[in-house]
């Protein structure tokens, strides 16, 4: 009764369809457990439970936010538990900082636009900005900035409604710069701005290293 | 701070640009709002400006993502082997049961219980559906099908039930098999095996496959020497239920209880 071939045909169709991203979900799985070996076992462990809901995926929709939804979910239920969680301190000297470096006239940047601070980060520092990030931003701006789904899609992919996927995204997205302006500071990257106003950077870098 | 990028009314003002700069920039503004933003944004050199600035710091944060974990680099690839171990995984996924790899518990360990030291270890409140509708079909008495012995029966059942069900014997001289029948527990095919037990009782063991883990967590969790087994109390009958890997096994009984932990603890895999 029961047709092995009709099995094995589904299994090519679901490999064909679903192992190219596994990479993209990889990294995110990093990303969120931030041990590899974690990360390995939620990525096995959604392509499992994925073949096995193959059934109710409907075929020519997007398979890619299918698969990160259920990455999702499994994280939640199973890993998200054991992952320590280290958030940013958003200290109010820090944002006053930054606030008078992002509001310089935009001419400067357009004039200077190498002198933007991003430029010099290493990739380690913006793996551990991202990784400070609380997990709900970490994961929206993974799915906005990185894998570049629609709001709609990490709506569905997340379960909640649109207007939280904008604004974790707004948040997310200036936590993040604050986090790698950080790193620019102490790598003393950052200039001082032009008008007058000075920063300390030495009291910089021992606020800094107080809430790492 | 929550952004709703509709209804600007017939023009857009500074406030609005700024407030919903992050959806113009990741292109989710629809038709009509895009065209007052653009016309807006031709006619205001500051929010122009800022859009510019936003937009850059935008493409520069997207590049540092890709750069330390798009496609291509170390954070971004998963390890080799990783690929290998899903495909495997998934080929092991594949029905029927005794296709899989797996490493079973024989019952017979349960056997390793003589003394029948019982300790419980949990109780769950709460119903499991499966036990309250395998204590109705029990009680129900249903009519059995014809078989000489059990494995008669299985030979019987084997295509319908599409798991082998790997038959407890059970070393009681006054157990009997008196007889088998398909059947059903929540929608999920089971087979049904009716003894004779000690002490003029009737035993019904129902015996189905799960592969999701649906069946759930109610009742007393018991160790019975270096195996786990939960015990059920309803309507007059008692339950006791073991797992073998995917295979859950129910015994419904009428007999008393620790009598029926005792009869399953030396029960042994056929």
């Amino acid at each position: 009764m029961f047709d092995l071939r009709q099995t094995d045909r589904t299994r090519g169709e679901f490999e064909e369809l679903a192992l190219k991203h596994l990479d993209p979900l990889f990294s995110a799985a990093l990303r969120l457990t931030r041990n590899e070996r974690d990360a390995e076992d939620l990525v096995q462990d959604t392509f499992l439970r994925a073949y096995r809901f193959f059934d109710k995926f409907e075929r020519g929709t997007n398979m890619k936010a299918w698969l990160f939804k259920i990455l999702t979910n499994t994280f939640i239920n199973k890993y998200r538990r054991s992952v320590k969680e280290r958030s940013i301190v958003e200290g109010s000297e820090r944002d006053a900082v930054h606030e008078k470096f992002i509001s310089r006239e935009t001419t400067d940047y357009a004039a200077n636009p190498e002198q933007f601070f991003f430029d010099r980060l290493l990739s380690d520092d913006v793996l551990r900005a991202v990784d400070g990030l609380p997990i709900d931003f970490r994961l929206v701006v993974i799915l906005a900035d990185l894998q570049e789904f629609s709001y709609k899609e990490i709506a569905e992919i997340l379960d909640v409604p649109v207007g939280t996927v904008m604004s974790r995204l707004y948040r997310g997205r200036r936590l993040l710069q604050k986090a790698l302006a950080n790193y620019a500071v102490v790598s003393g990257v950052l200039h001082a701005p032009e008008n007058g106003e000075s920063i300390d950077l030495e009291a910089f870098r021992r606020r800094r290293s107080k809430s790492a | 701070m929550s952004i709703e990028p509709s209804g600007f009314g017939e023009e857009m003002d500074c406030t609005e640009m700024e407030r919903s700069i992050d959806a113009y920039l990741d292109h989710e503004f629809d038709e009509s709002d895009l065209a007052l933003a653009n016309t807006h944004l031709a006619n205001c050199t500051h929010c122009r400006g800022m859009v510019e600035v936003q937009g850059r710091a935008r493409a520069l944060l997207r590049a540092k993502l890709r750069a330390a974990m798009g496609p291509g680099v170390l954070g971004g690839c998963a390890p080799a082997e990783l690929r290998q171990r899903v495909v495997i995984a998934l080929a092991r996924q594949r029905k029927p049961i005794w296709r899989r790899a797996l490493a079973p518990v024989p019952m017979a360990t349960l056997a390793a219980c003589a003394a029948g030291v019982v300790v419980v270890l949990a109780i769950h409140g709460g119903n499991n559906p499966f036990i309250e509708e395998a204590i109705v079909k029990h009680n129900r008495d249903m009519p059995l099908e014809v078989a000489q012995t059990e494995k008669d029966a299985v030979d019987q059942f084997r295509s319908w039930l599409d798991f082998n069900p790997h038959l407890p014997r059970f070393q009681n001289p006054a157990v009997h098999f008196v007889g088998a029948r398909r059947t059903y527990l929540k929608n999920v095919p089971a087979a049904y095996m009716r003894y004779d037990l000690p002490h003029g009782s009737a035993g019904g063991l129902f015996i189905f496959d799960d592969p999701d883990r649906t069946f759930g967590e109610a009742g007393r969790s018991i160790q019975l020497g270096p195996a786990k087994v939960r015990v059920f109390n309803s309507r007059g009958y008692n339950v006791v239920v073991w797992r073998r890997n995917e295979i859950v096994y129910s015994l419904v009984s009428d007999l008393d209880e620790d009598d029926l932990v005792q009869l399953v603890g030396t029960a042994a895999e056929r």
